[in-house]
């Protein structure tokens, strides 16, 4: 459904540095299948999720790689066109902050008629508010949120009318960067009922979902794929990245899950000390090399690949697999 | 009760306390000086007065408008009856005409030169800070310093700069009062075209000054705002740029409306004094007089009413901004 | 702390800002240790001396040496002074007028041009047309050139205590020169004379302290009140907040101008010195400083480290000083220089209004643009009695506003550009 070939973007700073952010990514998303991505703030999981999207402004800047949505490559195409034909309506993406995702002065209704009207400027006021209303009655929102303004409602009616906004034109990739960090247990369990109900009624048929909330990506997600200064450092299925990480980075965020604060989206990991590098120089060898507990010289050299060790499962670690697990047992 | 009506009768309500309240000050903050303060004023100043039926008239008819021999309550009542009926009492500078006729002559020019200035400073100030802020790099920080000068300018400096630049360098312009002196008011096209003259280096001085501050609020709220989530989000729902600029300025903007709705006070007060740099003949300048021949009854009656005209604006504003901003009325009906 | 401090110092508008500030700080305190003249003394007899050095007339033609300099442009320059070129052309318009052909006269060569002139001016003759001032004009110009070209030596001459006849004592050559330094008195106004005759410089350097006490003092007033204003009613909240913010708000839409005007007016004359003014200003003016600190301190309230203090049994007094104040320091200080910068502006448009403080004992910069004005000094393109004090104002008010802007930048980044 989704898959990405190597894709690179990079941040341009104010003073005119490049902060290279996302660094050869390469995924691929079957139908009906969701992604989780996982890593401390600051790894690049959001940018990834931004640069996803293939429609770049600035900071964020495209450097190389192609995305290929349903067989369809967006990397080539004019940025209007991207925003016409591709954005909302073949992939979406629902922001981390979504309490604030929508324009305060702006009911509900008109927004989403902006949107439709985006993509396609014939439809008529009548025809807008009987989608919206059957869109609404579908994911189970009442009618009268198209009607208010975004301050009347209440965080978790916010954020899944923001859910809801996001899927108005049907996008076959959802990606939601972290869509429930900032709500109350409750409301948490709805917006993650409702992303799944559209995942299982075949209403979208990927999704990308992005949180440092182990728990609660093991329950989402099929795959998971850890990031580290912007590189892909681990992909394995959900059960695997969990129970079986191989990256000493993964087996790090992994003992992080019993790290009482591990809730608090600033919490740094306590289980790896130091912090990731600067990536206006990223270092020429292993980007995790500085932190790692069985660090040898050859990884500060040589840049590391990622390493495939069948059934879709990689990890990018000069030591073999049989080695970093029994170095874990007798680490631990 | 719906939101709307909800807040509209706060604001009328809160209208009304602060004009109170300010008309207690305006009676009250004289009379807290020692002595009895209104006849002390009534005997110094009619020592100034050369006509001596006019010092006894003056002096009779203030013991008897303002009762300055009954307590200070019943004076305070008398005082709200002579203001509801519109009796200040005789100026004492400009005698016989009273203060009525010397407010009601100047008002008007006030008016004319400092709302209009006032808004347009707010929306040139706007747009300068808008684009300011969506443009940044070079005109940012040309627009910026420049915005920032202005703004520290005193409004009587920059009246006296466009005045020596424009009518005593240029000749441009006349360099003082609001008509020909040769002319009568009226609506000849003559003095119509005289009074425009006059009206422009008074209108522009104040709009300069206001464009300052609002053009550097402005840019801080558009940043504010263009980094907003909202923004993100629909950029990736595919909504164009232009539509998302047209989002970011009013939602920007809003706020200033309360911002000039709070600014107002100051503003009136710097376009006073731009008023006297160029004796023009509103309230600015009278109060001037008012000043210069210690005329109690006058500064009082000025005052009294710049407060007034400065609450009903900002009571306006207010409500206009009620009406404009959809958040005020989700605010209030929960 | 310090580190704060290292960004603030960072920040290139506040650096610029500040060095404006510090540099007219230097100036007014090391300005009266150098020129010891009293500030009002009244020293011109008449109104706006231009700017320039005043050399004393009398003690240069007494200087102890007069020395005798052949310079070649002196001639020149002396008919330069007198016949200016607005002139020539009038003397070129008079000869053509009376019959002198118009290719004989060359209005740069003065000479000539000096020739034909004696030769032909006659003060009695009166052009057709010719108004009346015109006619004076050119008898002026007549006046001023007359022995224009002489090289004779002026002679001075005092009576004769006997006789009462002038005998000649002194002659002075056109060539002579007194050095400046050996001249009894010189004085330089740099910024000329005001209205009433005073050194404008000296003034300016005082006006701008006693301006600088005024702002300092109200902001210190305003910046008090509303800090504890805005502490009480935050901290505290309930019914201590609504009633301060029910006054805050009060004071907040009537217009701070007015009241001061009243207050002003009612004081009195006699009673307003500079610093009852600043007091007034003060006591007027603290209510933004009320608003924000009340904000932040709203904010502040629930963090977990007050909550801590706080279950720690910390004092009220105590919580404030070291958990809330910190936090809010920087607004404070921001809203105290916005305070200062607008309390110099408040003077200033006070004593416009003629309300300033009183004018006998200390200048201020309002006063000084309030003479100006009623001099009108503007009109009359009397440029050094209102610039410099224009200037001043907006220099000393324009540093602190960069000052908090640069400020402001370091502590909310989304502004930064």
């Amino acid at each position: 459904m989704l898959e990405v070939r190597d894709l690179s973007t990079k941040y341009v700073t104010r003073y005119k540095e490049d902060v290279y952010a996302v660094d050869r990514v390469s995924l691929k998303i079957e139908e009906g299948k969701t992604l989780g991505i996982a890593g401390e703030s600051g790894c690049g999981k959001s940018t990834l999720a931004l640069s996803l999207m293939g429609y770049y402004f600035p900071p964020l800047h495209y450097i190389s790689g192609e995305i290929i949505i349903d067989g369809q490559n967006i990397t080539g195409m004019k940025p209007d066109e991207v925003r016409k034909s591709i954005l909302g309506k073949e992939i979406a993406y629902i922001p981390q902050a979504a309490m604030n995702a929508l324009n305060p002065t702006r009911k509900v209704i008109d927004f989403i008629g902006d949107v439709i009207r985006a993509h396609d400027p014939t439809w008529t006021k009548q025809m807008i508010y009987d989608h919206a209303r059957a869109l609404f009655e579908r994911l189970g929102l009442p009618a009268e949120v198209l009607q208010k303004y975004p301050v009347e409602l209440s965080g978790g009616m916010k954020q899944r009318t923001v859910i809801a906004v996001a899927v108005t034109l049907t996008p076959k990739v959802l990606i939601a960067d972290e869509p429930s960090s900032a709500l109350d247990v409750t409301s948490q369990k709805m917006v993650i009922k409702m992303l799944r109900d559209m995942m299982e009624s075949g209403f979208i048929k990927a999704m990308i979902f992005i949180t440092h909330e182990l728990p609660l990506l093991y329950n989402v997600a099929d795959d998971i794929m850890v990031m580290y200064a912007g590189q892909i450092v681990e992909r394995g299925t959900a059960k695997q990245t969990v129970f079986d990480p191989l990256h000493p980075y993964s087996k790090g965020l992994m003992g992080s899950i019993l790290v009482p604060e591990s809730g608090l989206r600033s919490a740094k990991l306590t289980a790896i000390p130091g912090a990731p590098p600067n990536l206006k120089n990223p270092p020429p060898g292993c980007r995790f090399a500085d932190r790692c507990k069985y660090v040898k010289p050859e990884c500060r050299v040589t840049s590391v690949p990622l390493y495939e060790v069948g059934h879709g499962r990689a990890y990018r670690c000069i030591l073999p697999e049989e080695e970093l697990r029994r170095a874990y047992e007798h680490g631990e | 009760m719906k939101g709307y009506t909800k807040y509209f009768l706060n604001k009328l309500g809160w209208f009304a306390i602060t004009f109170v309240f300010a008309f207690i000050l305006n009676f009250t903050l004289p009379r807290l000086m020692p002595g009895d303060p209104v006849a002390a004023i009534v005997a110094r100043q009619a020592q100034g007065i050369s006509n001596p039926t006019g010092v006894q008239a003056i002096y009779q008819q203030y013991t008897e408008l303002f009762g300055t021999d009954k307590p200070i309550i019943e004076q305070f009542f008398i005082y709200v009856r002579n203001v509801f009926r519109g009796d200040f009492g005789f100026s004492f500078s400009q005698y016989p005409r009273t203060v009525a006729e010397v407010i009601s002559a100047s008002i008007g020019w006030t008016l004319i030169l400092q709302f209009p200035a006032i808004i347009v400073g707010w929306i040139l100030g706007n747009v300068l800070g808008a684009m300011a802020a969506y443009l940044r790099g070079g005109f940012d920080k040309v627009l910026m310093p420049s915005a920032l000068f202005l703004s520290s300018f005193p409004a009587f400096g920059m009246a006296v700069i466009l005045l020596v630049i424009f009518a005593v360098h240029l000749k441009w312009f006349p360099t003082s009062g609001g008509y020909g002196y040769t002319l009568i008011p009226s609506l000849t096209p003559t003095f119509l075209w005289s009074a425009f003259v006059h009206y422009q280096l008074p209108f522009w001085s104040i709009v300069l000054i206001a464009i300052g501050g609002q053009a550097i609020g402005m840019r801080s709220m558009s940043i504010y705002e263009l980094n907003a989530d909202y923004v993100k989000f629909a950029r990736f729902m595919g909504i164009k740029d232009d539509k998302i600029v047209a989002y970011v300025f009013r939602n920007a903007m809003l706020p200033q409306v309360t911002g000039l709705a709070l600014a107002l006070g100051t503003m009136v007060g710097g376009a006073l004094i731009a008023e006297i740099v160029f004796s023009y003949p509103g309230l600015g300048t009278t109060l001037l007089n008012g000043v210069m021949g210690q005329d109690y009854p006058l500064i009082s009656a000025a005052t009294l009413i710049i407060t007034f005209m400065v609450l009903t604006a900002n009571f306006i504003l207010e409500i206009l901004y009620g009406v404009i901003d959809p958040r005020i009325k989700a605010a209030q009906s929960d | 702390m310090q580190h704060t401090l290292r960004q603030v110092f960072r920040s290139g508008k506040f650096i610029v800002g500040f060095s404006i500030l510090m540099t007219i700080l230097l100036i007014v305190i090391i300005y009266p240790w150098v020129v010891r003249h009293p500030p009002l003394q009244i020293i011109g007899q008449g109104t706006f001396f231009p700017p320039g050095i005043y050399v004393n007339v009398y003690d240069a033609i007494h200087a102890p040496t007069l020395y005798t300099l052949n310079l070649e442009d002196a001639a020149a320059n002396r008919i330069g002074n007198k016949l200016r070129q607005e002139d020539r052309v009038a003397m070129k318009e008079w000869l053509v007028a009376f019959g002198v052909p118009e290719d004989e006269i060359d209005i740069d060569d003065t000479e000539k041009l000096l020739a034909l002139w004696e030769a032909n001016y006659n003060p009695d003759l009166r052009l057709p047309g010719m108004t009346f001032a015109r006619h004076r004009y050119f008898q002026r110009v007549n006046a001023s050139i007359d022995g224009l070209l002489s090289t004779e030596p002026a002679i001075i001459a005092a009576p004769n205590s006997e006789t009462g006849a002038l005998e000649q004592k002194a002659l002075i050559r056109q060539t002579d020169y007194a050095n400046v330094d050996e001249v009894a008195n010189v004085r330089i106004l740099a910024l000329g004379t005001d209205n009433f005759g005073r050194d404008v410089l000296t003034q300016l350097v005082a006006a701008t302290a006693v301006s600088l006490v005024i702002g300092l003092v109200a902001g210190l007033i305003a910046t008090t009140i509303g800090l504890t204003l805005g502490l009480l009613a935050g901290y505290i909240g309930g019914l201590v907040d609504d009633v301060l913010m029910f006054f805050t708000n009060l004071f907040t839409v009537i217009p701070t101008f007015v009241l001061l005007i009243l207050i002003s007016f009612s004081i009195g004359q006699d009673k307003r010195g500079a610093i009852t003014i600043a007091m007034v200003i003060g006591f007027t003016s603290w209510v933004w400083t009320a608003r924000a600190v009340r904000s932040q301190v709203l904010s502040l309230r629930n963090r977990d480290h007050v909550n801590l203090s706080k279950l720690s049994g910390h004092s009220v007094p105590r919580i404030i000083l070291v958990d809330i104040l910190p936090y809010i320091a920087s607004y404070v200080v921001m809203a105290f220089i916005l305070q200062v910068s607008s309390g110099i502006l408040a003077e200033a448009g006070l004593s416009i209004l003629g309300l300033g403080p009183r004018t006998t004992e200390t200048p201020t910069l309002g006063l000084m643009m309030n003479w100006a004005m009623i001099y009108q000094a503007h009109i009359l393109g009397k440029w050094w009695a209102y610039l410099p004090v224009l200037v001043t104002i907006a220099l000393v008010s324009f540093s602190m506003n960069l000052m908090n802007t640069g400020l402001d930048q370091v502590f909310n980044p989304a502004l930064r550009d």
